[in-house]
């Protein structure tokens, strides 16, 4: 699942930055995560990815939120119950505040980051179940490069990018930060290709992702298509394993911005 | 021949009774399938000569069952998400901790 969201989890700076046409609060994307292997295909979990907008005494924040809950046939062999939740300014999408919350057959770990734009910094609270079932707590205060997102911010960073400006072949870089490490991605935009989804048929950028200096996300085979239109959809994404791939296709999508 | 078609028909068959069991009972038909086609190879092979048939009848019983219950399962199992109450609490009290951390920061500055 860690994958999903890593694979979700990359950017095209290509362009300048560009304004955020492409999603506002009230939105929400389902989509099924599955695995293939030689065309069978099993489902396993569903994934949500929503926004929403959350009002504190100063300011009204952009809450963007990701789920992924396994379907019932799995939960007595393998449950997962991750959460993970950021919540940015809407306007830039600067992140303040970033929690990931997972629980994977029996695996907890809870991560939190506060970030500070101003001074670059990162206020880092992570907590693990051990296995007697105490919790282990490292709180950790800390320099990031200035464009470093989080792994959920990213994603929607993605979106909000211009990426019709992009030639076929562009690659660029960008850092993620996961598990108190700064991860910088590779992506690619490889073409425009037309596939058929829940939501029709859709042309999309076909996006190539792989993770520098790391052999996750390895080879040509990690793909994501965002829908080349306003709203820049993920309707698909690929990643390739030992044996066989894994995949998220959209199941709906609702309020959508354009 | 006959040997190595009835342990591959029984190797097939048993692995195809073990996934149909398991939630990815998908994967059951390509085991299933084969353990089929060694089944027959080794049923034909038999008709030769005075041999006793009761593993290849394990194997065609193993085979019957992996399937049906592959079957059964892909059309009767509902794709729906499980139970999500905890996880619908965990994300209320998420968010009135993040409001509460979130309430000094001024995003206009």
């Amino acid at each position: 699942m860690k994958h999903l969201f890593l694979l979700l989890a990359i950017s095209f700076s290509l362009l300048t930055k560009a304004q955020n046409n492409a999603f506002q609060a009230g939105e929400k994307l389902t989509f099924t995560a599955g695995y293939n292997m030689s065309g069978l295909m099993t489902d396993f979990a569903q994934v949500t990815m929503e926004t929403s907008s959350v009002k504190t005494s100063k300011s009204t924040l952009l809450r963007l939120k990701c789920k992924a809950t396994t379907y019932s046939k799995w939960d007595s062999f393998f449950k997962i119950r991750d959460l993970y939740e950021s919540y940015v300014n809407p306007k830039t999408l600067t992140p303040y505040l970033y929690k990931r919350e997972i629980d994977e057959g029996g695996h907890y770990k809870y991560m939190k980051y506060n970030f500070n734009p101003i001074s670059n910094s990162i206020k880092s609270q992570m907590k693990k179940r051990r296995s007697n079932g105490t919790i282990w707590e490292v709180n950790k205060n800390y320099g990031i490069s200035g464009n470093t997102k989080d792994i959920v911010t990213t994603i929607y960073h993605l979106r909000s990018l211009d990426i019709k400006k992009a030639s076929i072949g562009d690659s660029d870089t960008f850092t993620v930060l996961f598990d108190n490490e700064e991860k910088k991605f590779k992506f690619t935009l490889v073409g425009i290709e037309t596939i058929n989804t829940a939501l029709g048929k859709k042309e999309c950028f076909k996006l190539r992702i792989s993770l520098v200096n790391s052999d996750v996300l390895k080879g040509s085979g990690n793909l994501l298509w965002l829908t080349a239109d306003e709203n820049k959809i993920p309707v698909y994404a690929k990643f390739k394993v030992a044996v066989g791939s894994g995949e998220l296709k959209i199941k709906s999508a609702t309020g959508l911005k354009n | 021949m006959r040997k190595t078609a009835i342990y591959l028909g029984l190797i097939f068959s048993i692995i195809a009774v073990v996934l149909a069991a398991l939630p990815f009972s998908n994967f059951a038909f390509v085991p299933a399938i084969l353990a089929f086609i060694f089944g027959l190879i080794a049923f034909f092979k038999s008709k030769t000569g005075v041999h006793k048939k009761s593993t290849i009848q394990l194997i065609f019983l193993l085979t019957i069952i992996a399937l049906a219950l592959a079957t059964y399962k892909s059309v009767y199992t509902v794709t729906e998400v499980g139970d999500t109450e905890q996880l619908e609490q965990r994300e209320d009290n998420s968010l009135e901790e993040s409001i509460e951390e979130l309430d000094d920061i001024d995003i206009s500055e």
